[in-house]
Parts: C-alpha cells; structure tokens; sequence
C-alpha cells in the first residue's frame, strides 16, 4: 500500500519536517478512516486519495489520482462554478470552509463538511478534508423543522403561548399574548407577565407553580388584561414540560374561557331559579291542599275543588311559561280563567271587559290568576254566570307614573239573586284576594258579597316594565 | 314534647299562603310569629327592638335573596333555620352548613329541628 498517500513535494527541503516526521504524517493520514483526506492540484486534478476518500466517496485511490476531483461535487454546483470558488478562495486566503452537499461515485450524495488549505510551497496545489456529517446535518434538519412546526404552530393557533421555565419564569411569549396584553417580549420574559394578570389573582397564579414540577403539570384559572378595551377576561393556563429530557422547560397556553365561565354562570342561576320554581310551587300546592280541605265536606267536594284549583294553577303556569317567564297581560289571563269555566259566556254579551293593555309580571300573574279563578268559580255557582238575569263587567284603567303602574282592577257582577251564606263560604277565594294579593303585590283590595252579586276591587302597583 | 312556647320566631316568606301555613302551624305549638315579612328590607327593618329567639327563612324573596337577614341574625346569636327551594348545590357557601328544610316543607321535621335548637340537650330548661 506505499505510495497511496505521498506527502507532497516530499523532496523538497522542509524547515521542520524530518523522515519521523512524514512517517508519522502518514500514518495519520492513512488511519483517519472517518476523514476523506486527498490533495489536488492547482487545476483540481487528484494527486493522492487516503482509504478515508475511498471508503467515503466509492472511488479507489486508481480510479482518483490523476483525475479531477470536481466529480465530488454535484451537477449543480458544478455548473455554478463552485469547484473553481473553492480552489481560488484557498489560493488566496490560504483556506477555504464550506458545508454542503457532495456526491459519490455511485451518485448518492452525502453531507459533507470541508476543509481545503493551500500548500505552502508555489503551485504545490491544496489538500482537502472532508468529513460525512449527513446524520448530524438531517437530525439539525430535523430538529430546525420540528422548530419551526412549533413557531408556526404556535403563533397560529387562537390560544397565547408561551415557554417558561418550571418555576414560571418566562422564556419566550407568543406573538398573540403581545398582541392581547400589549406586553414586549423583553417585558414578558421572566415574571413580567404578571403585570397583565388581575392584581387578585397572581398570588393563586404564582401558588400554581409551586409543585408544578412535582404534579408534571401546571393549570390555573385566572384573568388576563386585554390591551384593546381594558377588560379582564378569564383565562384557563395549562403548561407542561417539553419532555423528560428536558424537565425544566415548559411550554404553556392561555385559552380565553370568559364567555364560557359567564355560559356556566347562568346556566347555574337557571338551575336554581327552576329549582325554585319547582318546590315553592309544590309548596303552593301544599297550601292548596290544606286550604281545600279545610273548607270541604266530604272528599267527594275535596276533589272537585281541589282538581279545579290546581287545573287553575297549571293554566296560569301555561300561560307564564308561553310568555317564555316574560310579562303576562291582563285581559289574557282573564279570558284564560272565563274560557276554562265555560267560553260561551264571553260571547253572549253578558260578560264585558274593558280596559287598556296592562302587562302583569310572572309573579303577579300567578296571584292574580288564581284569585280571578276563585271570582270566577263563584260566578258560575252562584252568581253572574249561573243566573239568567246576571251580568259580569270587568273594568279596568291603568295610571302611568314616573317609575309606576297603578291598575285599578273593578270585578263587577249585576242581576244576580245572592243566595245566603255564600259570602261566609268564601274562604279560600277570600283569603287569597283580601290577604294574599296585599302581602304579595302590596295590593289594595276590596271584596263585597252585595244583594245583586260580587263587587271586588283590585289595585295593583308595578313597577314600569324596563326594557329587556 | 318540649314546645315552643313564648319562643318568638322571626318568619320570612314571599308567598303568603306557605306563610300563612306556616305561621299558623307554629302558633299552634305555642310561638308567637314575627312577621311573616316577604322582603329583605322589611326582615331587616323588624330585627331592631324586636327580641327574637329563632328565625324561619326562605332563601329566595321575588328574585332577591334573604342572606342580609341571616347575616344580621347571626351577628344577633339567632338560630336560624332555612326553609327553600334550593338544593345544597345552589346556596351559597357560607351559608351551607345551616339547618335546612326543603319546600314542600315537612312542618314535623322543621319543629324537631326548632326544638332541638331552642332545647339543646344539656340546657337547664
């Protein structure tokens, strides 16, 4: 194998160089298996080819020598003139680096790290050395991808991202988290952040961290001022380190959860208004129950009354719920309540109702329903409605005020024969409008068993119904 | 059975018929009503010059809620029994560890529960 590598101009007198010398340069040269090591002329003809070059490139040291070694370089870069760069950049500043893509004898190419120095005796060419960094160069390739996937990931999505140590310093925010808290990266980075954070809430949002490490895993509800208006939104941060390799670097996002927070709220409130709803009304029913019983004589009239009341209560509920819990007007409850009892009444012309629209809240509407049923009942066992002769005219002005409605509500039957005892008889429907509708609505009411029929009066004060 | 006679127990209730029940039901085991008041305000106006030993309150008043009242009744010592529509889960916390009757009210239930904190076990009356 001598004569593979011969150093260059090995006759010509060296200030330094003894035959130790070049022995060992050779065999140095020779061993480097993982280097490609050949020299070139000035014209870029190969003039020796270590095992290296052979192993590396697939040309035997035969095939190298007294050929030109541009054939490393691909089709590209040849065209482009590198080769001839390369070689003049060496001639001239006595070296030249580069890292690029080389080729081998059987075309398949390879990352090459490289070194040409010029020789330091005139026109004694260069000497290169190449190494394969393929592996290193695809997994930095790799790794600047994975990068940027993430930069891009990152700075697309809607949540604010960002990279912090484990204990919470900060390390990079994302362009969005500029965006929404008006906070530079340099006043981001380490704990900054925490300027944008609602002054109440960074003792519980720096608490977090604590142990974070320990759980894997840091998450914290928490608001976050937002630059545009001013405004605190809430905000959920989840963060994460990157890896077990590495376990303090953390990378984190802050999603924007205040409309969500404010959905859950009222859903809430919904809840127990319906909650409420529910029990007070059976509670109503409970009140209904005793209030029957009490005034029954056999059970045969407990069911009549107390079927007819509770049909009462659920067509005032009715009538609320299509109102979807809004305002309820007068008039339309009133003919509800005449329409259950026996509709044809309101057509024959015995029955009048007159007044303007009075819009009735839900709590309202269900007292009031339910002490017209009681009138109305009355009526078609013994009064106005159960009579020939008998009348019923239902009259009703509204006073508007600053902040009030004052209706005066007139229940006014006619030509009735009042049978006796009716008036003691009563008791439920009395109850309800001479204390229910005072203690509930801070009506007035008034309710007379006259010789010609009943007379109620009703006067309820409300407040003006704001908008929305 | 120990009753609550010449006990004065503050009743807060918007609808007056479970008011009117109520208040009754009571005065027939001997206590003497005030109120019953539908509003935070008029519960809260009663509570000066008024000796009270024990209060009956529903939670929610025609969309307002009675804490005030309970706020002020506890700084006063009073025992307080909430009598509501709400479940546990809708109250609020502080509020939570309070005796509670669920409406429909069990009125037996709501009078052991008075008696039992008028007449600790232990109390020389």
């Amino acid at each position: 194998m001598s004569g593979r590598f011969e150093p260059m101009n090995d006759s010509t007198p060296h200030a330094t160089r003894g035959p130790l010398d070049d022995q060992l340069f050779r065999l140095m040269v020779e061993s480097a298996h993982d280097y490609a090591i050949f020299s070139l002329d000035n014209a870029g003809v190969v003039t020796s080819w270590n095992t290296g070059a052979e192993r590396l490139m697939g040309w035997a040291h035969a095939d190298a020598v007294g050929n030109t070694a541009d054939v490393i370089f691909t089709a590209e870069d040849r065209a482009a003139g590198v080769p001839e760069q390369e070689r003049t950049q060496a001639a001239k500043r006595g070296r030249a680096e580069d890292e690029r893509w080389q080729q081998r004898k059987d075309g398949t190419r390879f990352w090459a790290s490289g070194l040409m120095m010029r020789l330091d005796e005139p026109n004694a060419g260069f000497v290169k050395v190449l190494r394969d960094r393929t592996d290193a160069h695809l997994a930095n390739e790799r790794l600047r991808k994975s990068e940027e996937r993430f930069r891009l990931l990152a700075t697309n999505i809607p949540q604010l991202v960002f990279r912090s140590m484990s204990d919470g310093n900060r390390t990079w925010p994302s362009p969005q988290w500029i965006e929404f808290t008006g906070l530079g990266v340099e006043q981001s980075l380490g704990f900054g952040w925490l300027d944008a954070i609602h002054p109440e809430d960074r003792g519980p949002t720096l608490a977090a961290w604590t142990g974070a490490i320990d759980r894997g895993e840091y998450y914290c509800e928490h608001r976050l001022r937002r630059r545009s208006d001013g405004q605190y939104r809430w905000h959920q941060t989840r963060a994460r380190s990157i890896g077990p390799d590495e376990p303090r670097d953390w990378v984190g996002t802050m999603t924007d959860i205040h409309d969500l927070r404010a959905l859950q709220e009222r859903q809430r409130v919904l809840m127990a208004e319906l909650q409420h709803r529910t029990r007070n009304l059976l509670a109503i029913v409970q009140t209904i129950v005793s209030r029957t019983l009490r005034g029954s004589d056999s059970l045969q009239s407990f069911e009549l009354e107390f079927s007819r009341r509770l049909q009462a209560l659920s067509r005032v509920q009715a009538l609320i719920s299509g109102v979807d819990y809004q305002s309820l007007d007068l008039r339309d409850l009133l003919i509800a309540e005449l329409q259950a009892h026996d509709g044809r009444q309101l057509n024959s012309g015995r029955v009048t109702l007159d007044g303007p629209a009075f819009p009735l809240p839900a709590a309202a509407a269900q007292a009031l329903g339910l002490a017209f049923h009681e009138l109305v009942t009355n009526a078609v066992k013994y009064g106005a409605l159960a009579q020939e002769r008998g009348g019923l005219a239902v009259k009703w002005q509204v006073d508007r005020r600053d902040a009030e409605q004052v209706a005066k509500v007139e229940w006014k039957e006619s030509g009735v024969a009042m049978p006796p005892g009716v008036a003691r008889r009563a008791g439920y429907g009395r109850e309800l409008i001479e204390r229910a509708l005072p203690y509930q609505l801070g009506a007035e009411t008034e309710l007379q068993f006259e010789p010609d029929g009943v007379r109620c009066s009703i006067t309820v004060t409300l407040k003006s119904p704001t908008n929305g | 059975m120990a009753d609550l006679a010449d006990r004065r127990i503050l009743l807060v209730e918007d609808e007056y018929m479970i008011a009117a029940d109520l208040a009754s039901f009571l005065e027939r085991h001997g206590a003497s009503i005030v109120g019953p008041f539908k509003s935070v305000a008029s519960a809260l106006a009663a509570l000066d010059g008024e000796a009270i030993d024990a209060a009956v309150l529903d939670i929610n008043l025609g969309g307002e809620r009675v804490y005030p009242v309970a706020d002020a009744l506890i700084s006063r010592n009073v025992p307080i029994v909430f009598a509501t529509g709400y479940d546990e889960l809708l109250m609020d916390r502080p509020y939570l560890g309070l005796p509670r009757c669920s409406k429909p009210i069990d009125k037996a239930a709501l009078l052991q529960i008075l008696q039992r904190t008028l007449n600790p076990p232990g109390s020389s009356s």
